[in-house]
């Protein structure tokens, strides 16, 4: 695929980023296996074939899967080591002209679509690991709604990570054509290992005319234990076009593991008053590094977008939020909300704003806020007042300090991330 | 104050605005006669304040239907700063902070824009000094009050007294206090009603807005609205707010009726 | 005119150094030489340093600014009307030198003020451990290159427990084309000290050339400065400027800079709190219009325990000129009961004005409060419509609500004949009919 050597010729041409705040040992590229496939080779057919262990894996993370699929009414693909694996409700996803499957049938079934708009939101050579991954993307998942369809139900993507050393490559790409609209959730985990694997993702969305897409993930990673040693690098690329008038896209993220996370979700506001969210809790403890945040480029006339990020970290962490939100001259009227609260839990960890704000057109009105806290003496001594003792106090005032975000998820979603957040930060409050 | 002789000076029919597309008002009718007190009361989100910003002209209202006669003359045509001038005045709920602007500069540029617009004769800044700290006795403010920016670092009490202050230097003939009353202590609450006591006349009228009944201890209306969803559904004297205190705004919704009477 | 490469540029520009032997102190001479060495390892910085990523300032090497002239025609009468009658103190350097005719010392009994060289002999330990302490050279060129140049320079020593009620003005004119200047200051407050210094850069003909200038002010236990910065070059210079603030226990450093002139500018502030419960209140106004271009960047280091810092940083931007800010806020680990806040406040006046503005924190302590905020955009509707129900016409409320947003800042300078200047100077920009 002509695609593939083009990406592979610029990655190596461009140099690995080294950026402030961030540090991670250099990652020896060759002893990564690029693709790495689940050890039993053939195709499941169906949700009864998949590794009840896998299965166990996703009870504890929360996702909804299997029965508790079918009572959710949420259509799920597995992307399992960058291998699809079983994708569910594809047939009743059909009825209504909904495309949902692994990026690898796309390829075969779909090849116009896939030419149409694959790298069309991240192009070949955008970040080095955005290269790295259109060289080498193994799978992942594909998703089109067509013309004035909502999707009925959530769809969603369950990834991990199985292998030790390995890299997880895969690709997503979600098509909402004119006046559609669909929900769209990912879960990942990684089981530990002491080596550091790689997970170089990217994402794209187009969105056309008042076309909404809304992204959720709940990222679990394995984080490397508490003395920092494996762990995921999580070095995603995603990102959203909002390509047609009044079009939506909607990032909202619970970042919870990984050793580094890279990420930036951002939204191309390319369609007069369309709409770009990004809504975030990065949790970072022990040795975790999070540097995540998103860019929000306005070109259309009316643009609107709201940032809202939330960090806490805890142990000897690190968390930043790095935000871009630049606004063009054609973008006449363009509006930009953000906020970017951080707390801090202990005396060795760190949090980090940085925020980009470019404005080329006086029409504009960007407003940026950011406060970093801790908990309040005042706050604990309230709560012990009315009974509640410590532990639980700061587990509902962090969750009080999240609420924002966690209100865009789904329900499932939010219940699962709180209570992520509570065990994440376990024992962190002394 | 009502007298034989008195004048209309508002004539609110079939008022109708909305913004961002939904509808606030939806069809309000009110007479205002020269010496008259109007309390209009009512629950947040009743649509009170809004009529207040409408009347004064607040761009971010479309006027959807209806009109207002301010003196005879259509108030609808004109832009806020010429209501301003012909004698509409607005006390806000929430002042605004003018930092890097002394509060004198303001007030002088603002009483001698109207009273040049008004054929009247400016005052240099020493004139008006003695004029400004003459009215400044009625609301009993401190002197330092002048030299500071326009309400930064105020008070919730001082913000509201000069509002008061600006009334009384702009002398207009309806004054509409949107909320003065809202986060004054009793003692500032006193001095505010005061203020507007004396500047109350047979040739001007007031609008009151408010929630409470309070306010009304001080400065006694001529007639109480009780505005909810947009409309004014009942109307009496001054006992109406008492009745309202004692039995609540649920009061009005269970009795329609009585509204009916009363009105 | 041919286009010099970056580093022939620096190359020129140490050819046309000398170093006279007569300079008889061996430490000013091994810092020059640093410096020197410094110069010639680095490069002009370009778009790509992330310091720079907004001002593009190659048009610097368009032309070959020579070291500027000892050659001073001015009398008194030339400069009369850039003085102050708060002043009483008053230092002038023309093109970088000092003119001992134009300035005026009048406390000389009380304070240690004048002409650096004139202290060098007599004050060689002090001024050695203080010259190039604050301002570091080692990555950053212009910094360097102001060091390596160093000769005059304004000198302030304030003693210990002296309180300096009248201002002290320095007064840095440009009257050469083509040419650079490097002025240097140095403010030493010893403990319980008290000062205000005014330092002030203009022009008298609208002339091209470049001010590279540094200054370091050091604050000793509970010393007290206000440090007053105005720039309002010629519209077609260049002006470079560091300023490195080292603040010990308890002592207080307060500074307004207000940057109207110059083609391009950029001012780098630095201020450490190397010490227990320091506290700043930094405040900054640029007022720019036509193609300027003015660039600010601040840090403040927050280094030890119960410090505390208030920034609030303005532009005012008309036609297609480009306001940068860039204002960081570090809180080091230990450096508990740290209370920060600051706020950038952006005006565009214009379709094609431009601001690029990056606020931000970076926080290794958990018992702080820090807290930023930035706004870009027009005059806030609310504020125009309170005006226009007291009468006012629309453009009398804009013109008033555009002032007040430059005279805020304006009104913290505490010398009142300075303040009407600058509040001329911000109604005759931002005055529209």
């Amino acid at each position: 695929m002509s695609f593939r050597l083009k990406a592979y010729q610029k990655w190596l041409t461009m140099p690995e980023p080294e950026w402030q705040n961030v540090h991670y040992p250099k990652i020896d590229f060759q002893s990564i296996s690029y693709y790495s496939a689940p050890k039993p080779k053939q195709k499941l057919a169906s949700m009864d074939e998949v590794d009840p262990e896998l299965l166990r894996t996703f009870e504890k993370l929360g996702v909804p899967m299997h029965e508790r699929a079918a009572l959710a009414g949420v259509a799920v693909d597995v992307i399992f080591d960058s291998v699809s694996v079983a994708t569910t409700y594809k047939e009743k996803l059909a009825e209504v002209g909904i495309i949902f499957c692994s990026i690898s049938e796309a390829v075969q079934n779909h090849p116009e679509l896939i030419q149409k708009y694959l790298g069309s939101v991240v192009p070949v050579g955008d970040n080095y690991f955005a290269a790295l991954n259109s060289a080498v993307f193994t799978d992942g998942s594909f998703c089109f709604i067509p013309k004035g369809v909502k999707c009925p139900m959530d769809l969603s993507t369950y990834f991990r990570i199985n292998t030790e050393g390995s890299g997880q490559f895969e690709r997503t790409l979600i098509i909402a054509e004119e006046g559609s609209s669909v929900c769209y959730l990912e879960g990942c985990t990684a089981p530990r290992f002491d080596t550091n694997q790689l997970h170089a993702a990217v994402v794209e969305l187009i969105a056309l005319d008042n076309a909404d897409i809304k992204y959720s993930t709940v990222q679990n990673w394995y984080a490397g234990d508490e003395n920092g040693v494996g762990g995921i690098y999580n070095f995603v690329t995603k990102r959203g076009l909002a390509k047609g008038v009044n079009s939506r896209i909607s990032w909202t993220q619970v970042e919870t593991g990984s050793a580094i996370t890279w990420k930036y979700p951002s939204c191309i506001l390319r369609g007069d008053n369309s709409v770009g969210e990004f809504y975030s809790v990065a949790v970072t403890n022990n040795y975790q590094q999070a540097d995540t945040g998103t860019k929000m480029i306005h070109l259309g006339k009316n643009t609107r977008s709201t940032i809202v990020s939330k960090g806490i970290s805890a142990g000897h962490s690190n968390s930043s939020y790095r935000g871009l939100v630049r606004i063009t001259p054609t973008a006449e009227g363009a509006r930009n909300y953000s906020q970017c609260d951080s707390m801090l839990i202990g005396d060795q960890c760190g949090a980090h704003t940085f925020p980009y704000i470019q404005v080329h057109n006086s029409s504009a009105v960007v407003e940026h806020e950011a406060s970093t806290s801790k908990i309040g003496e005042d706050q604990l001594f309230y709560f012990s007042q009315r009974n509640i003792d410590a532990e639980e106090a700061v587990s509902m005032i962090i969750n009080g300090f999240c609420k924002d975000v966690f209100q865009q998820l789904p329900m499932e979603f939010a219940v699962e991330a709180t209570k992520l957040l509570s065990f994440k930060l376990e024992g962190s409050v002394g | 104050m009502i007298d034989e002789n008195s004048r209309t000076i508002l004539s609110v029919q079939g008022l109708r605005a909305s913004i961002s597309g939904t509808e606030i008002l939806k069809g309000i009718d009110l007479t205002v006669k020269s010496g008259e007190i109007h309390a209009i009361m009512g629950l947040n989100g009743s649509g009170k304040s809004t009529f207040a910003k409408v009347l004064a002209g607040h761009s971010a209202y479309e006027i959807t239907g209806g009109s207002i006669q301010f003196e005879g003359n259509d108030l609808l045509k004109l832009p806020p700063e010429e209501r301003a001038r012909a004698g509409l005045f607005l006390a806000f709920q929430y002042p605004i902070e003018i930092p890097g602007v002394a509060n004198t500069q303001f007030l002088r540029l603002a009483y001698n824009t109207v009273q040049t617009k008004r054929g009247k004769e400016e005052l240099d800044p020493l004139e008006f000094d003695d004029f400004v700290r003459e009215k400044m006795k009625l609301l009993d403010m401190k002197a330092d009050f002048l030299d500071r920016s326009v309400n930064e670092g105020f008070s919730g009490g001082e913000k509201k007294r000069n509002e008061i202050l600006q009334m009384a230097l702009l002398e207009p003939k309806l004054s509409i206090l949107d909320e003065t009353d809202s986060g004054l202590d009793i003692d500032a609450l006193k001095i505010v009603a005061n203020g507007v006591n004396q500047i109350a006349n047979n040739n001007n009228a007031t609008i009151l807005v408010t929630h409470y009944q309070r306010l009304l201890d001080y400065i006694v209306p001529d007639f109480v609205h009780v505005m909810q969803a947009g409309r004014i559904v009942m109307t009496g004297g001054k006992e109406l707010a008492l009745e309202l205190e004692t039995r609540g705004y649920d009061w009005v919704n269970v009795d329609k009726s009585v509204a009916g009477i009363i009105a | 005119m041919s286009d010099l490469t970056n580093t022939d540029y620096l190359e020129y520009l140490l050819k046309s150094l000398s170093i006279k032997s007569t300079e008889s102190l061996s430490w000013l001479n091994q810092l020059r030489a640093q410096a020197i060495d410094r110069v010639s390892t680095q490069k002009l910085p370009t778009r790509r340093d992330e310091e720079w990523r907004f001002t593009d300032i190659s048009p610097l090497t368009h032309l070959p600014y020579q070291p500027s002239k000892l050659e001073c025609n001015l009398h008194a009468h030339d400069i009369e009307h850039l003085t102050l009658k708060e002043a009483k103190n008053r230092l002038v350097f023309v093109d970088g030198h000092y003119s001992q005719d134009l300035s005026t010392i009048s406390d000389s009994a009380a304070l240690v003020i004048g002409n650096l060289p004139a202290f060098v002999a007599t004050h060689a330990s002090i001024l050695e451990s203080h010259v190039g302490q604050y301002v570091q050279f080692d990555n950053n060129v212009f910094a360097a290159l102001n060091t390596a140049f160093l000769r005059d320079g304004a000198l302030i020593i304030v003693p210990k427990d002296i309180a300096i009620s009248e201002p002290i003005h320095l007064l840095f004119i440009a009257t050469q084309n083509e040419v650079t200047s490097y002025p240097r200051c140095l403010l030493i407050g010893e403990a319980g000290s008290n000062v205000t210094l005014i330092e002030d850069y203009v022009a008298l003909q609208q002339a091209t050339y470049i001010t590279n200038s540094v200054t370091e002010i050091s604050l000793a236990a509970n010393a007290h400065a206000k440090h007053i910065r105005i720039q309002r070059e010629s519209a077609q210079a260049f002006h470079l400027a560091n300023c490195g603030v080292s603040l010990a226990h308890a002592s207080n450093y307060q500074s307004v800079s207000i940057s109207l002139g110059s083609h391009i500018s950029r001012y780098n502030l630095d201020v450490r709190l190397t010490d227990e419960a320091a506290e700043c209140v930094i405040d900054g106004l640029t007022l720019i219009s036509d193609r300027q271009l003015a660039d600010t960047h601040t840090c403040i280091d927050h280094m030890k325990p119960k410090g505390t810092s208030r920034q609030q940083h303005k532009c005012i931007v008309n036609d297609a000129a480009h306001a940068v800010f860039n204002g960081k806020i570090i809180v080091r680990p230990h450096a508990q009961r740290t209370n920060s806040s600051q706020s950038s406040r952006n005006l565009l006046l214009s379709k094609t004005a431009q601001v690029d503005t990056k606020p931000q924190l970076e926080i290794f302590a958990d018992d702080v409060k820090c807290a930023h905020g930035a706004t870009v955009g027009q005059l806030d509707e609310e504020e125009i419509f309170y005006l226009e129900s007291r009468g006012l016409s629309p453009e009398v409320a804009r013109n008033l609500l555009t002032f007040a947003f430059g005279a805020e800042i304006i009104s913290r300078i505490p010398v009142s004949s300075l303040r009407q200047q600058l509040e001329q100077a911000v109604l005759n920009q931002t005055q529209s009919s």
